[in-house]
């Protein structure tokens, strides 16, 4: 027995010797060679396209990590739009090159991904972003770049307010608008006074103090306010200290904490003793198994509910919803429902279209063509924007879009009232950096 | 050490540092970035060496040391106009220097894996606390704010180009090296190394072990602090995601495949493991971290003593 295992026979063929052989040079080319050449291979739209020069679109996502189920259902709805949009023939005749970076839910490894996209890859745009933080860390990437930023899924209302940028735009809604859409139906139909429970955090927070802020204003009342840390397995120690004189309990938590707070609250009774409502997120069709039938009776406002009832029952709304089904089964087997962030991730993808459509955008020396048509870009339901009509304002890159209020009954979303954009609308916040 | 072995250590030395000044001229800008921020995570990788590769304490609140050494940064180029260079370093310094004395007087009293999990719950505490206080630390969404210009009083003043921050963390990066080497090569780099040998004996034969560990903790967290500080000042923004634990994690990690106790190591083990990272995502989308942690296993296996291990006698005479 050798002395050092790396000298038995066995190891010597693993174990580096520093010796070079012809055999194994000549196997290490072949295989350099064969890895270049399948990298040389056009990719298969080239040939439906001809020689024309695809439009390079980036898309960050967090598809490992802590948030990679989301993530992954975010991809679904980019990818949907870009295989709609290249099977209609591309935009202004030109093929969409969709280039996908996966960001590990880390913000640092957002940013060297944005910065890969931007300056080796050389994307003409981006859509996507999923991540609050790593949405933030990156719009000054692209700004630097020059590069429109049209985000996927990303919630934070600093996006469009105090931290606007001129090339960062959200087609879909923030906190305050949900808030002024949903505090008349609180108020006027489900009681006065609120107790709000949120996850404590930046999210959390900016959601508690819209909600706060318009409750008063529709002339109701927040009594008390309950911050629970986000993650937490166990609220009762929380949960069991709200009590007093209220009419409803408002729920601010998405993920794993929705259905924490939605099963833990109905342990504790407090989804009977008062009226139970909240962000649309607790009872996303994600956590809608999870949670059973102790969510029955939740109300709650979302931008979008995978239902076909009216006024969801359009065939654009009818052939997303299925497209969307079929392709989300190939990476969940049990085929769940699309929920906002594949619905959101569609429709941004292509506002980007309409927008390059309408500035003749040909790469990035037209950004500020493209900044400009997008710049109050007025987008109709249709096959493009199945969730329905929304505006993207001017002044500070935010949509305004309608808002369903749901009930869950049978397990199922059920619309109770649409709230139409225009009654969404929040004034803007933002002043653009100077250039 | 020799004559011989002193010249080709310092010739060494010299080619390294030739090759990283010259690199912003000839990598591609991507590329550029790339080095300079591997400099910057090597600074981390070399301040834990002082505990674990000298003192052989394996510390999982680097995290927390790197995280408030750029929300120091950040205090100092969110509140002072017109941003300065030299007071963020000094707030990043303050506020890593700060928490290292808070932990080192408590983690150090304790030994091996309780000592690891202390420094752990530290960096959860002040992740916690970073993560829920908005109001002052921007919460989950952090701290986004702008570069200040490299300026020398009375010499010149003029805003960073990508060039000049490489420059710049090279030449902190490098003065950072010479001086952990000198500590390290110092009488009382040798007491560290004794207590990692055999601590009993080093308390017997005299040495007030505890606070030769609280200094080499405090030491360590301010090296980390100041990687923490041109994190900052390259990427303009602070997270809480530094905070956390994870980054400790990756921190020991570059650690092991670079080879503890040589400096360089944990330098070239934050090289190798960015590089891994960032070859394998190029052809695997989102399982690029399978092969990289297939290697890490492989390399723990067979190549324990890490890339540099072998050197580890001749970097250190």
């Amino acid at each position: 027995m050798a002395e050092r295992w790396h000298d038995e026979p066995w190891a010597r063929d693993i174990w580096w010797s520093g010796k070079t052989t012809r055999r194994r040079f000549l196997g290490l080319s072949a295989a350099a060679g064969a890895l270049g050449a399948t990298m040389l291979v056009p990719p298969p739209w080239r040939e439906a396209f001809g020689q024309a020069k695809p439009y390079k679109i980036g898309t960050m996502q967090p598809l490992s990590g802590a948030a990679a189920a989301g993530g992954k259902t975010a991809l679904v709805g980019t990818q949907l739009a870009v295989d709609r949009i290249n099977r209609a023939g591309g935009i202004n005749g030109r093929p969409v090159e969709l280039i996908i970076a996966d960001y590990e839910s880390k913000p640092d490894v957002g940013r060297r991904k944005a910065e890969k996209l931007l300056v080796e890859d050389k994307i003409d745009a981006h859509e996507g972003g999923f991540l609050s933080n790593v949405c933030l860390a990156c719009m000054p990437v692209f700004e630097e770049h020059k590069v429109v930023n049209m985000i996927g899924v990303c919630l934070d209302t600093t996006m469009t307010t105090s931290k606007c940028s001129r090339y960062t735009f959200r087609p879909f809604d923030y906190a305050p608008a949900q808030a002024v859409a949903f505090a008349p139906y609180l108020i006027g139909k489900m009681g006065k006074k609120w107790h709000i429970a949120y996850a404590d955090y930046a999210w959390g927070q900016s959601t508690r103090d819209a909600y706060a802020d318009q409750i008063k204003k529709a002339g109701g009342e927040v009594v008390a306010t309950t911050g629970i840390p986000l993650g937490t397995a166990d609220m009762t120690a929380f949960l069991s200290k709200i009590t007093g004189n209220f009419d409803g309990l408002f729920g601010i938590f998405f993920g794993k904490d929705g259905v924490t707070i939605g099963n833990q609250a109905f342990d504790l009774g407090l989804t009977k003793k008062y009226k139970w409502a909240g962000d649309g997120a607790i009872a996303e069709s994600t956590n809608l198994p999870a949670l059973g039938n102790k969510i029955e009776g939740f109300v709650g406002i979302n931008r979008y509910v995978p239902v076909l009832d009216p006024p969801l029952n359009t065939s654009s709304h009818k052939k997303f919803f299925e497209e969307a089904i079929a392709r989300l089964k190939q990476i969940d087997p049990s085929g769940p429902l699309p929920d906002r962030y594949v619905q959101a991730n569609f429709e941004a993808m292509n506002a980007l279209k309409v927008g390059i459509q309408k500035a003749g955008f040909r790469g990035r020396e037209d950004t500020m063509k493209l900044i400009e048509a997008l710049e109050g870009l007025e987008m109709k339901e249709s096959d493009d924007f199945p969730q329905g009509d929304k505006t993207l304002r001017k002044e500070d890159h935010q949509a305004f879009i309608r808002e369903f209020i749901f009930e869950i009954k049978g397990g199922k979303h059920r619309i109770v009232e649409v709230v139409p954009k225009e009654k969404t609308m929040f004034p803007p916040a933002c002043t653009f950096p100077k250039a | 050490m020799t004559r011989s072995a002193t010249a080709s250590y310092w010739t060494g030395f010299a080619i390294a540092l030739g090759v990283l000044v010259v690199a912003p001229f000839v990598l591609p800008e991507f590329w550029r970035r790339f080095v300079t921020e591997i400099l910057i995570w090597g600074l981390l990788a070399m301040s834990s060496d002082i505990l674990i590769g000298y003192t052989g304490m394996v510390s999982f609140g680097h995290s927390a040391f790197f995280g408030l050494g750029m929300y120091g940064a950040a205090a100092a180029l969110l509140t002072v106009r017109p941003p300065d260079l030299w007071l963020a370093i000094l707030y990043g310094l303050v506020g890593a220097g700060g928490v290292a004395v808070f932990v080192a007087y408590f983690a150090t009293r304790l030994r091996d894996i309780y000592f690891s999990i202390t420094t752990l719950v530290f960096s959860q505490i002040f992740y916690v606390i970073i993560f829920t206080w908005t109001e002052l630390t921007g919460g989950e969404n952090g701290l986004t704010f702008r570069q200040p210009p490299l300026a020398i009083p009375g010499l010149l003043s003029a805003p960073f180009t990508p060039v000049t921050l490489h420059w710049f963390v090279l030449a902190v990066v490098t003065a950072s090296y010479l001086a952990l080497r000198r500590i390290t090569q110092s009488p009382f780099g040798m007491v560290l190394q004794a207590i990692r040998e055999n601590e009993p004996r080093t308390r017997a034969i005299g040495y007030p072990v505890e606070r030769y560990k609280i200094v080499a903790v405090m030491l360590s967290g301010l090296f980390a602090g100041l990687a923490g500080v041109l994190y900052a000042l390259q990427n303009k923004f602070a997270a809480p995601d530094f905070v956390f634990f994870v980054v400790s994690g990756e921190v020991v990690i570059f650690n092991v495949m670079g080879g503890m106790g040589t400096l360089v190591g944990p330098v070239a083990g934050a090289a190798f493991f960015f590089l891994l990272r960032e070859g394998f995502s190029r052809f695997f989308t989102e399982y690029y971290l399978i092969p990289v942690g297939v290697i890490f296993t492989l390399m723990v296996i067979f190549v324990p003593q890490g890339l540099l291990g072998f050197a580890r006698r001749a970097l250190n005479r």
